[in-house]
């Protein structure tokens, strides 16, 4: 199941969504035979029930989507989507076409300004205020801006909701499973063109991967690719007997990541030397989103915080109790 | 290059064990203060050792004809961590049950076995481990210490330092040459169970920097050994000992070696402790990482349990589990260091001290830092 997944969304991405797809998006182009062909595959529907229409999959079990979409830096909310349409679902509504990009959370009488991920390539903005989540039109947004464009504002002056959810899904934590998939699956493609790099690479009459001190350097890249990893597979885990995202578990994978993230793309961009930072190096796609991911829905901070509240204000277990009972897999 | 590690539970027969172990710590647990505990696997206390076997759980892999307790890696898994969780002093047969003994049932003959490892799980017969000579550490095929064939039996000359125990110990399993020169590097290497009682042994307790004895220097000047002493093939020393590195590098005793003064900390913050924001992130940051890494060492537990020889997921655990480790006392003593005004409990100031001295000796053991990372490197494809 988990391979098949995994192969049909590589096929996908590597068809719909080669670098070149990535970087014309990025700099204003469209996206719209990107999404169609996402539309096809059917993933979109994969967390909306059976009953619905839909896959009536786990996030555990959409993890491989989520992967593929950061491998290949896929510049569209697919994770944000699926989460939105299984919500709309949920509350029997019918769901939004088209990309919806999901905003953070604000507090109910926050200004009508919002940050999303993906914005310009979306036609709606799912915008989590109070207890209520809104579906808007996204506002007309100024010019293109490629290093600024993952991750929008974007101001209503008179918001017009075309529909609203009440309750029932903690965005903060969706939110933030969505960016730690994908940031997952960027680490992964990071890793790998890494080590290829350092063994194409020659300076001083050798592949620079023979150089011990490059070779520390990435063994340690490989131990926070494969952590940060082990964090999206136990974040992707339902709390034991339920369904949904577990808070506990989100909290701890987003935070590991979000760590991992800073030394591997210090790690790769050191081995690729400055060839990252150019246009033509996809590496930068990849670190892009480990850096937008860190700061969308809440940082390591932020969820430091959850957690270590949580075990505090818990039952008097140990740390090792606490990891065991609350963020120990159930079941694999 | 290595693959995924996909997520692996303890089966539940397994994860059935840890109320039990509990229920016997909760009242075989001498009433330790924590910097003691904090001593982990490197507390000694052969009463204790004794209390554990008579509940069956020393010998935890080895096979029930030669008193073992029969029980798969999960088991141990779940056993060792509750163990090492509480800070039991469990250093007398530590050896003996995670190495020793499951490598003469691996690799011993069928009067060795007898021999050895129903007193291993009896909790009578303790071992520690000559593999570092005073010359020879991560070089591990350079050893000099050599045994030459005298009679029916061997002759045993060298030294041999950092021994775990041996001062403690009834046998030691040497790693020598016992044939061919060092150049010859790999080959000709042997092991041998070797008795610390006999005459030319001379065992030095070597003083640690918080006034325990915990290794030694062994000496050894003309040591008899009996043809039975060899254990394994002759020759099949390096192999032997690959093998049995492989299987101690991603267990829980790579991940908990300061879970006390975690636990310390976290029960002053739980009473009076100041609860700033700061320690609370600091708190959820060591669970992340701990949840993340037990995650993992779980997963290479599966892959040992289906026969696979994960030795570069194994490796990566190590590195970041001991790394782990030693963030511990440095986050704690900021996170202490952080509010002047307030002063923290003796016995967490204690335990910090302790932890924060002996961590650099986690990123050593059992290997250092440098030489794992080699593996994973080679892991990788890149040597
Ligand atoms: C608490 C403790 C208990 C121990 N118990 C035992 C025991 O019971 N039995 C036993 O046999 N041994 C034991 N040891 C010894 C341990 O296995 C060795 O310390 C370890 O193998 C390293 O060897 P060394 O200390 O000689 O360091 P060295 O090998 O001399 O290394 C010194 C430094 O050089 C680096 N280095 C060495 N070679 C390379 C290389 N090729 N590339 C890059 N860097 C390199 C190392 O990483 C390290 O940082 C114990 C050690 C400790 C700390």
């Amino acid at each position: 199941m988990d391979d098949l997944l995994a192969n049909s969304a590589g096929e996908l991405f590597t068809r719909a969504c080669p670098p070149e797809v990535a970087r014309a998006i990025r700099h204003g182009g469209s996206a719209a035979a990107l999404w169609d062909a996402i539309e096809e595959s059917g993933f979109l529907d994969a967390l909306v029930p059976e009953a619905a229409g839909g896959a009536g999959l786990r996030p555990i079990d959409t993890l491989p989507v989520l992967l593929a979409a950061g491998r290949f830096a896929a510049p569209v909310p697919v994770g944000e989507t699926m989460l939105v349409r299984a919500a709309f679902a949920a509350a029997r509504q019918a769901a939004p076409e088209g990309p919806v990009a999901l905003a953070q959370p604000v507090a109910a009488d926050a200004a009508w300004r919002a940050r999303a991920a993906w914005a310009r390539q979306s036609r709606r903005v799912l915008v989590p205020r109070g207890e209520a989540a809104l579906l808007l039109p996204r506002p007309a947004l100024p010019g293109t801006d490629y290093v600024n464009d993952t991750a929008a504002t974007m101001t209503w002056e008179q918001p017009e909701p075309e529909a609203a959810l009440e309750g029932g899904t903690d965005w903060l934590v969706a939110g933030a499973w969505a960016e730690l998939c994908r940031m997952a699956g960027a680490m992964d493609r990071i890793l790998e063109d890494t080590i290829r790099y350092a063994g194409e690479r020659v300076q001083f009459g050798r592949p620079i991967a023979g150089f011990q001190a490059v070779q520390q350097q990435l063994s340690v890249l490989t131990e926070e690719v494969f952590a940060g990893r082990m964090a999206a597979q136990l974040a992707s885990l339902p709390s034991a007997g339920e369904a949904s995202l577990d808070p506990l578990r989100v909290a701890a994978g987003k935070a590991r990541i979000g760590e991992a993230a800073i030394r591997v793309a210090a790690i790769a961009h050191g081995v690729l030397g400055a060839m990252g930072i150019t246009e033509e190096v996809p590496l930068h796609l990849m670190t892009e989103q480990l850096h937008r991911g860190r700061l969308a829905f809440g940082s390591e901070a932020y969820w430091h915080g959850v957690l270590g509240r949580a075990c505090l204000d818990g039952p008097a277990v140990t740390s090792l109790g606490f990891v065991q009972e609350r963020l120990a897999p159930a079941e694999a | 290059m290595i693959g995924n590690l996909p997520l692996a539970i303890i089966p539940p027969e397994a994860e059935a064990l840890r109320a039990e172990v509990r229920e016997f710590l909760r009242e075989a647990l001498p009433d330790l203060p924590p910097d003691r505990r904090a001593r982990s696997w490197m507390g000694f206390d052969a009463d204790f050792s004794r209390r554990l076997a008579a509940r069956g759980w020393v010998g935890l892999t080895l096979r029930k004809e030669y008193g073992g307790a029969a029980l798969g890696p999960f088991a141990r898994y779940v056993i060792v961590e509750e163990l090492l969780a509480a800070g039991a002093p469990v250093s007398a047969h530590w050896i003996g049950d995670r190495q020793s003994g499951p490598l003469i049932q691996r690799f011993g003959n069928e009067a060795q076995r007898q021999f050895h490892l129903p007193r291993i799980s009896r909790g009578e017969s303790f071992f520690c481990i000559g593999m570092s000579e005073p010359n020879t550490g991560s070089d591990l095929a350079s050893v000099t210490t050599r045994a030459v064939r005298d009679g029916d039996g061997w002759r045993l000359n060298g030294r041999k330092i950092w021994t775990t125990n041996a001062h403690h110990s009834h046998y030691m399993i040497a790693l020598v040459r016992s044939s061919g020169v060092p150049a010859d590097r790999h080959k000709g290497l042997s092991q041998f169970i070797v008795d610390l009682s006999l005459p030319g042994v001379k065992v030095t307790p070597i003083r640690d920097l918080a006034g325990d004895a915990h290794f030694n220097e062994v000496v050894f000047e003309e040591v008899r050994l009996p043809a039975d002493a060899l254990v394994g093939e002759e020759g099949a020393g390096w192999a032997q000992v690959t093998a049995e590195l492989a299987y101690e590098r991603s267990g829980p005793e790579r991940v908990l070696s300061s879970a006390v003064l975690l636990d310390t900390w976290i029960d002053w913050l739980r009473t009076e402790g100041p609860r700033t924001p700061a320690s609370e992130a600091l708190l959820g940051r060591l669970l992340a990482h701990l949840a993340t890494l037990r995650a993992m060492s779980i997963a290479v537990t599966s892959r040992l349990v289906a026969g696979e020889s994960p030795i570069t997921e194994a490796a990566l655990v190590k590195d970041l589990g001991t790394e782990f480790e030693q963030l511990i006392p440095t986050a704690i003593a900021d996170a202490l260091g952080a509010e002047p005004d307030r002063v923290p409990p003796d016995g967490l100031l204690r335990t910090l001290a302790y932890s924060q001295a002996m961590a650099p000796s986690y990123s050593l053991r059992g290997g250092t830092r440098e030489i794992l990372r080699g593996m994973i490197a080679r892991g990788m494809g890149l040597r």
